[in-house]
């Protein structure tokens, strides 16, 4: 087993209201004075920006897994992962094509900019990927199955585009394993609050749009290896695999 | 207080909840939102509830305030289940084009005229 720190929810440079400064090297430089090994690039909307992201932090030694973090039509966060990068593709292009087609306003949202592992700009994406996808909750993570990949709403405890808020209380579909936490949540107090999510497991990441974030919240992650299939395992706590925040 | 039936006629109102009667509901306002978590903190009892949401938990959110009546804005339809369930729980759903600040001036006009 390998018990890994793990920061599972990062954006690239790819979502607008992140800092272009957020470039992969800088990014793994930061990871790697936290000593967080594992990490998932998780856009808004988009697996674009994963493979250059994916090839630097492998070749820095770090485990690297896909994500992106989709907004529901109930704008609900949700993030999603997967192993298998042609499998990850085509949930993308299927995500893609279910955005309202609003184009991004630059001035206001900021840039959204595709890069290779050299950091040159490939292309500018002009859809606003800040936008629902027309999926509700459960169309969601029947698709994110659907391509063996793993659903987590993400940062359950916000006060905006949580599962929490948007929807009041967690329904019973989809039935869902692991929940994301945000950086700084004291989860004791929280689940006096939320006494239904007592018996629930969290994932606790940065959610780092800067690179001041990185480092502020990770999970320590004990699994045979670092797949999304290994993290599934982890969250229902199989032979010793855990998720510690 | 108005008639439920009389607010449904202005708005041009359709009841997705058949099984469920108009007749006899009084409202007392309404409360616009689409966050349900904000629902249930802020929306009072007798009040109707202006929205696009359409999810299954807003049932259990009127029904935990006390609101009697889901008004859905733009012509938004709630599917089988939330209909079925909403019938379960005596919650009435009405479907409406109008977008959402036509019903609720339409039901500010009615209550105070």
């Amino acid at each position: 087993m390998l018990s890994l720190r793990a920061d599972l929810h990062i954006h690239s440079v790819l979502s607008p209201c992140g800092g272009l400064e957020m470039s992969p090297k800088a990014i793994i430089q930061r990871l790697k004075y936290f000593g967080i090994q594992w990490m998932a690039i998780t856009d808004h909307n988009s697996m674009q920006n994963c493979p250059a992201y994916e090839m630097v932090a492998k070749n820095e030694g770090l485990y690297y897994s896909w994500g992106v973090e989709i907004q529901s039509i109930e704008e609900i966060h949700l993030l999603a992962y997967f192993d298998d990068s042609s499998s990850a593709k085509e949930f993308d292009s299927e995500l893609y094509n279910s955005l309202l087609p609003i184009n991004n306003d630059v001035d206001f949202w900021g840039d959204q900019v595709i890069i290779d592992e050299n950091e040159n700009i490939l292309r500018v994406e002009q859809r606003a990927l800040i936008n629902s996808s027309q999926w509700d909750l459960n169309t969601v993570a029947e698709k994110v199955q659907a391509y063996n990949g793993l659903v987590v709403p993400a940062h359950i405890d916000a006060g905006v585009n949580s599962i929490i808020s948007q929807l009041g209380f967690m329904p019973s579909e989809p039935e869902l394993k692991l929940f994301g936490i945000t950086a700084m949540l004291d989860i004791k107090s929280w689940l006096t609050e939320h006494p239904d999510f007592e018996d629930k497991v969290f994932l606790r990441a940065s959610d780092a749009h800067y690179l001041n974030d990185i480092g502020k919240g990770y999970s320590i992650i004990t699994v045979a290896e670092a797949t999304v299939q290994e993290l599934i395992l982890a969250a229902k706590g199989v032979s010793g695999r855990k998720i510690e925040v | 207080m108005i008639n439920l039936s009389d607010y449904v006629t202005a708005i041009k109102g359709i009841n997705c909840t058949s099984a469920l009667s108009l007749e006899g509901v009084k409202i007392t306002g309404a409360y616009v939102c689409d966050m349900l978590s904000d629902v249930m903190g802020s929306a009072k009892p007798g009040q109707v509830w202006i929205t696009i949401m359409k999810h299954l938990n807003i049932i259990a959110v009127a029904s935990m305030t006390g609101i009697p009546a889901i008004i859905f804005a733009k012509g938004n339809e709630p599917d089988t289940a939330v209909i079925e369930k909403a019938i379960e729980e005596g919650i009435i759903l009405i479907s409406s084009k109008l977008p959402t600040f036509e019903l609720a001036g339409k039901l500010y006009k009615l209550l105070n005229p």
